[in-house]
């Protein structure tokens, strides 16, 4: 089974349509290369993949050298809102973009309930194929 | 205790996190990640934030090295990086001639955003199929004979070639100092 980038895309554009406070969203390879988004329309969406895996790399780094073991979650809080980047799968990086009234809680209550669909989704191709 | 930031930067495959690793006396801090584009054909990883090596230079200077990554889709770190160098390598692989256009975007950015002394390193140099120093330097863009940053070849796992590419660039960085002390 391959990755139906269609149906991820979905996924996404539904998960910020529906989620409270969620501007945007996207999945990118550690390496920096999109997957699939669903971002506001000013941003290139090459340059946000790129910033994002430097920005885990980096952090996983941080995590590493200070001994704070796995890193789960990194989040950049600015006056407009929140980025915030989950480690989604072995080959696959999760960011949300979300507006200054988001409420943490809520939003990392609707990253985790929308992870469960993604890692599926991804997954299916991840997995060897027995034939 | 001085520190001097040198840029290590240069396409993809020329050796930016090699030559770090190859001369750092602290372990190199790598932001390797499994490549998954057309980098993959080359090599198994590529850095998507930065490299990070340290190096004494004396008793009172210590080297700063950071590696950018090589694809243009983090030209932000590139940005990022150069804003706060004090000179910076430009490192090319001698026989990918496919890459020198893209060695010279490179070169434009950062003369774009900073006046800093350079070195032009050439890795690889020792491959059969290796371009001449004078015709890799004019595919730069350095067509007339005077006013070239200082070039060497530099073998990237080869501490000894590596410290003298830094040598190099730490005697123009020198001469440019005394340069500007006299214009005062």
């Amino acid at each position: 089974m391959g990755i139906n980038v269609n149906k991820l895309e979905m996924t996404l554009q539904q998960f910020v349509a529906n989620a409270s406070n969620v501007q945007g969203a996207a999945i990118v390879s550690p390496d920096g290369l999109t997957l699939a988004s669903s971002l506001p329309g000013a941003m290139d969406e090459e340059r946000v993949a790129a910033m994002s895996a430097a920005m885990l790399s980096l952090g996983e780094r941080i995590g590493r050298e200070l001994n704070r073991g796995e890193i789960a979650r990194i989040l950049v809080e600015g006056e407009q809102g929140y980025g915030i980047l989950t480690s989604c799968t072995e080959e696959a990086v999760f960011l949300i973009l979300a507006d200054h009234n988001a409420k943490l809680g809520v939003i990392n209550l609707e990253i985790k309930n929308v992870m469960g669909e993604l890692r599926k989704q991804l997954l299916g191709v991840a997995q060897p194929v027995s034939l | 205790m001085e520190i001097m930031r040198i840029v290590v930067t240069g396409p993809v495959g020329a050796g930016k996190s090699s030559f770090i690793r190859t001369i750092s006396e602290i372990e190199a801090v790598d932001t390797d990640r499994k490549a998954t584009d057309e980098t993959a054909a080359l090599k198994a990883k590529t850095t998507v934030a930065m490299d990070f090596g340290r190096l004494q230079f004396g008793k009172n200077v210590a080297l700063h090295l950071y590696g950018t990554p090589g694809q243009e889709r983090f030209d932000f770190m590139w940005d990022i990086l150069i804003r706060k160098a004090h000179a910076f390598i430009l490192l090319v692989s001698s026989h990918r001639p496919q890459d020198f256009r893209y060695a010279r975007r490179i070169l434009a950015f950062m003369r774009y955003r900073v006046k800093i002394p350079m070195l032009i390193g050439l890795s690889h140099a020792d491959n059969p199929a290796a371009w001449p120093m004078e015709e890799i330097i004019l595919a730069l863009g350095y067509l007339s004979p005077y006013n070239r940053p200082p070039t060497v070849p530099v073998n990237a796992l080869d501490s000894a070639s590596v410290a003298n590419a830094l040598a190099v660039l730490i005697e123009a960085y020198a001469r440019e100092q005394v340069a500007e002390l006299s214009r005062l």
